[in-house]
């Protein structure tokens, strides 16, 4: 760490770079966390939002009348009495706005858009009656689309009137070095890559609670983002931001699902404020599955150029994101830019023309989830590289180590702007490699006498982009976010960021790098998030900002407070400013054994007793920082290129994998991380994150997959049941090690890792059982890897004629 | 995720229990409740009543002696597991046990609730048909006792009538020196099975005497593989396998299709599931 301060400071001990037990966990651990569900105000009423059955269809009446006898009833809502609410904002230009209203006007277009609310004394009351309001609907089905195919056929059905096709954007760009590139290459292939539907899932579902005393409308929100929702909740109910405080209490999870704003974020206020009463609702998990946003449906369209040597000369890929009914603020629809942005991972290869396109369909929105594009991408390149390696015969590990970025190669301009400005592309996929030998020899040694097993090593060499932008997400907020440091009268040290924490450990960080910055001890600083009352204007946390923002901000504002805390400590111990320094907690004069003052009495001195303080020095101890990466862009330059990351990680995922060939049953032996999060600050959470990270990718490698009816765009999943969701007997064990390349332009070197962990185990474990069936000639496509899919591809290659059965 | 509201009562015998059981239109049995109140919870079932049998003296036993293990209408599937006898007895309890759910499933979840539920995917109800289990029923018109191969109708349809409830169901002892194997194909630990089979294979010189085999996630009923049983008979080790697994796959052909699998693969799986059975049988009985 480099800090002007650390000229004024003397710790007997460092806090950044220690793993720093975790503040936060107390409360969850021992089942005091405080959550939303925990919430209890005097007369709380209990809203049931009530949803479409149908994918599409218009909806023709909704009688009430004996939803609203239930006794315990108090209202129920539809979209006709919200007309003053506005409808949700289009702030990006170039997609199709949705001129989304809370509740469904006189259309839905998926199962489980809500198009009514009930209100009642508790929920089980609340359910009965929302089940008679179901019963009440007249629906008048409209033909459904249930995926891309369907949804581009000509003639098909539109899902939203003011639009004439199903495309929510279009973007190519053209490169004719990559025409080139084709018309050089000794062979080309064309291939379709497919990333099934998963969402985040956090173990506490979304809820609001919302109560309006004095004028002040006080909303709890399990969001990740609790600033942005008080300021579109102030626009839509037509209210003074200062007159909305939005809390997150203890919040369980988010990954991306609740950086989302949703109709409940919006409908349940406006009940609390029409009625006077508090009101809550809080998402069951079965609402949850249908209700929160939905991610990594993709399509990639690929041609692949190449030479006899194995070299990728150049590569088309045309990439759809199927949004669901796109009926969600903010858009579900950066992921996929995002996934364009970062296909080449840590490869040297700029000539990647990308065309990048959104449609439409009768399905739950989609949005974000951790990971945020990026793992859909790395598939779409790794798969290209086994697939080059096994038609020209080069070993895949060498093709890779062709053509990663090699040590000093960065900054490096990627082919779509993206700017990597440090990094250990070949050094963490060399240390993996190095990793996976003992590994390899386990697993063939453990099934040397298994002749229905076969063993296989897959790859993934990926850069995740941090802190990024959040213009090209909303159409409408940036990238940066604010931290309040304040010394109070008794040394106790009080931080406030705009970040919010939901189990990442932000409050851990924020208190090391203070104490750090203040020459404290982390007991003595306090940290506030997550209240838009208490803590500065933030965009919340998600897109692996925390550790980038908090440390930044927190810093700018430590380092504003401590030139002031010298002056005064200086004042008081006669003696010039710059003679000042601080040792363990007490200001006094270098190279002297003069008494020292503590913080106690700097912080006493600015607050109360002005009689020490400086002549003409204004009272007071508490500073504001704001960082903003001064290298993140938010629109795209005059190129149509654009870094929308203020840094960027990287990693080297390999794992060894066994295959039963008879039942295609996949066990994954060994999974190797090597990663590169820059400046570390607490190794343990940095660990937490990657496994956390990678068993949410083996989610989306092997498990989860939300499936659809295709003739009827109807759900095929109503629980956990469906919609599998690995434990801890599927997540295997983990190596990880770590580089550490420091982000150039952050005063830390700090530069994020809260995704990468998601990136790699699709490409890895498809490319594994890939490798291991190579007897066959597998080469799989798309994920999730279930015992079907792979004997679906080893029977197809035996109908052809291939591998060991023939 | 609330149920619709029910009535709810907790009788002390079997007397009052079939009493309230004859009292409603759609009442139900609470054992574990497992399935049934994720169900209402759901509200994909409509009860009207839940007659609680936990509290009815005597229901949770486990009783053990040489020819089979008995197991009462309340006793769980932990009970059963942990149980020091019955596994010495029925072997195959044990084994497919371990398969059902997690371990905070089969504390509260009961034997006799996964048959009365009759889960077309559960180990149970296999392997009651395999080991010819047979249940006591008591209803309104007094005590029954039905053989498992006729107990399981359909999906999730037994050939309880209504106001009836099995009170206990014993599974017999295996042959002497005979392997009970119960293997699987889940998603995940703990999952019902994609596809699985129960083998009670006796053999004899390193070959295979006998085999009763019953697959489960195949059909809407644990199925018999006849056939199978019929080609496994003198089988060895050295043999090809390609029979056996012709004669599951004909006695498989109405497999069904849903989203954790298809139905050939479900076919393929129990195929090569019985020839792995009859493998580890063979190397059983060479070892012992």
């Amino acid at each position: 760490m480099s800090l002007d301060i650390d000229s004024h400071i003397r710790h007997s001990t460092r806090h950044i770079g220690r793993s720093v037990p975790r503040r936060e966990d107390q409360g969850p651990l021992t089942g005091r966390g405080r959550y939303v569900a925990d919430i209890k105000i005097v007369g709380m009423l209990e809203v049931v939002f009530v949803r479409s059955i149908e994918a599409h269809a218009r909806i023709v009446s909704i009688d009430t009348s004996e939803a609203l006898a239930v006794e315990g009833v108090q209202a129920v809502f539809t979209a006709a009495d919200l007309a003053d609410v506005k409808t949700f904002p289009d702030y990006i230009p170039y997609i199709g706005p949705v001129k989304q209203r809370p509740l469904a006007e006189d259309r839905v277009r998926y199962v489980g858009a809500p198009y009514a609310a009930v209100v009642a004394v508790d929920r089980y009351i609340a359910e009965d009656a929302a089940a008679l309001v179901a019963a009440g609907t007249t629906y008048e089905p409209l033909p459904t689309v249930a995926d891309l195919d369907q949804a581009l056929a000509p003639g098909a059905p539109t899902l939203h009137d003011h639009w004439e096709s199903n495309y929510s954007f279009d973007v190519a760009t053209h490169k004719p070095e990559v025409d080139h590139a084709f018309e050089q290459a000794d062979h080309t292939f064309s291939e379709t890559y497919v990333s099934q539907r998963q969402t985040g899932l956090p173990m506490e579902t979304r809820g609001v609670v919302a109560d309006i005393t004095d004028g002040t409308l006080t909303v709890w929100s399990s969001t990740q983002s609790p600033h942005m929702v008080r300021s579109t909740v102030a626009l839509m109910l037509d209210m003074p931001e200062p007159q909305v405080r939005v809390i997150h209490p203890t919040i369980g999870g988010g990954f991306g699902t609740k950086t989302h704003i949703y109709p409940e974020d919006i409908v349940v206020p406006w009940i609390a404020r029409l009625l006077d009463q508090p009101a809550r609702w809080i998402e069951d998990r079965m609402e949850n599955l249908v209700a929160s946003v939905h991610a990594r449906e993709q399509r990639h369209d690929v041609e692949v150029a190449y030479d006899d040597d194995g070299t990728i000369r150049g590569v088309r890929c045309a990439s759809t994101l199927d949004m669901g009914s796109g009926e969600i603020f903010m858009p579900g629809t950066a992921p996929v830019f995002v996934t364009n942005a970062c296909v080449t991972g840590g490869y040297d290869f700029p000539n990647m023309q990308a065309r990048t396109i959104g449609v439409v369909t009768n399905k739950t929105p989609s949005g974000a989830y951790r990971g945020f594009g990026i793992p859909e991408g790395a598939f779409v390149m790794e798969r290209i590289i086994d697939r080059v390696a096994r038609l020209t015969g080069t070993d895949r590990a060498d093709l890779r180590l062709r053509m990663l970025l090699q040590p000093g190669q960065t900054p490096y301009v990627m082919h779509g702007g993206g700017r990597l400005d440090s990094g250990s592309h070949t050094e963490s996929f060399e240390q993996g490699l190095e990793m996976t030998q003992p590994a390899l020899e386990r697993a063939l040694a453990r099934y040397a006498d298994d002749p229905d097993v076969r063993v296989g090593v897959g790859y993934c060499n990926y850069v995740e982009p941090t802190s990024p932008s959040y213009h090209l997400t909303t159409g409408h907020w940036g990238g940066g976010d604010a931290a309040t440091v304040r010394v109070d009268p008794d040394g106790s040290v009080r931080v406030a960021a705009g970040l919010s924490s939901f189990g990442q450990g932000a409050e851990t960080v924020a208190a090391q790098l203070a104490a750090d910055a203040l020459g404290v001890s982390p007991e003595n600083v306090t940290v506030v998030l997550g209240d838009t009352e208490r803590a500065p204007y933030g965009l919340g946390s998600w897109g692996s900002r925390g550790a980038m923002m908090l440390t930044g901000s927190v810093l700018l504002a430590s380092e504003r407070l401590m030139d002031k805390a010298r002056a005064i400590a200086a004042h008081m111990l006669e003696a010039a400013e710059a003679d000042i320094v601080l040792t363990d907690g007490a200001f006094h004069v270098a190279g002297s054994d003069q008494p020292s003052v503590s913080w106690a009495e700097v912080g006493t001195a600015a607050w109360i007793r002005y009689v020490d303080l400086p002549d003409g020095m204004e009272p007071g101890l508490e500073t504001s920082g704001y960082f903003h990466p001064e290298n993140l862009q938010h629109q795209l330059d005059d190129t149509g290129k654009i870094n929308a990351a203020a840094s960027w990680s990287n990693g080297a995922h390999i794992g060894v994998v066994s295959v039963r060939v008879s039942t295609g049953e996949v066990r994954i032996e060994d999974y190797i991380v090597v990663h590169d999060c820059g400046t570390v600050i607490n190794p343990a959470l940095v660990e937490g994150q990657v496994h956390g990270g990678v068993a949410q990718g083996i989610a989306g490698a092997m498990y989860e997959h939300f499936q659809y009816d295709p003739d009827t765009a109807n759900p095929r999943f109503a629980s956990f049941m469906d919609y599998l969701v690995p434990t801890c007997a599927e997540v295997p064990r983990m190596e990880v090690d770590h580089f550490e390349s420091p982000a150039p332009e952050q005063p830390l070197g700090v530069k994020g890792c809260g995704e990468g962990g998601t990136v790699g185990p699709p490409a890895v474990v498809a490319g594994a059982v890939s490798d291991a069936l190579s007897e066959w000639g597998v080469d799989l496509t798309e994920c999730p890897v279930t015992p079907v899919a792979v004997r679906a591809a080893i029977r197809s290659a035996e109908a052809a004629g291939a591998g060991a059965g023939s | 995720m609330k149920p619709a509201p029910f009535d709810y009562c907790r009788p002390s015998t079997v007397t009052e229990a079939l009493e309230a059981l004859s009292s409603a239109e759609s009442s139900r049995v609470l054992a574990g409740g497992q399935s049934l109140v994720p169900a209402m919870n759901f509200r994909l079932t409509d009860v009207s009543l839940l007659v609680d049998i936990n509290r009815i003296e005597g229901l949770a036993s486990v009783d053990c002696d040489p020819g089979g293990v008995t197991v009462g209408a309340a006793a769980t599937q932990t009970r059963v597991l942990e149980h020091e006898g019955a596994a010495g007895v029925v072997g195959g309890l044990r084994a497919a046990l371990r398969h059902v759910g997690h371990l905070q499933i089969r504390n509260r979840g009961t034997v006799c609730g996964s048959l009365a539920h009759a889960d077309p995917a559960a180990e149970l109800p296999a392997l009651a048909v395999a080991s010819g289990a047979m249940l006591a029923v008591s209803g309104p018109d007094g005590e029954r006792r039905v053989d498992a191969a006729d107990f399981f109708i359909g999906p999730f349809w037994t050939a309880l009538e209504d106001g009836e409830l099995i009170t206990e169901v014993r599974f017999p002892a295996p042959p002497p020196g005979s392997v009970t194997i119960v293997d699987e194909i889940s998603r995940r630990a703990g999952d019902f099975a994609v596809a699985g089979m129960v083998a009670i294979v006796e053999a004899d010189g390193g070959a295979v005497r006998s085999a009763s085999l019953v697959g489960f996630g195949l059909g809407g009923v644990p199925t018999r593989l006849a056939t199978a049983e019929a080609a496994i008979r003198g089988w060895a080790a050295d043999h090809p396998a390609d029979t056996i697994a012709e004669a599951v796959m004909a006695d498989t052909a109405d497999a069904f299709d849903d989203i954790h699998a298809t139905s050939w693969y479900r076919r393929e799986a129990v195929a090569a599931l019985t020839v792995r059975a009859a493998r580890r049988a063979l190397v059983a009985e060479e070892a012992a």
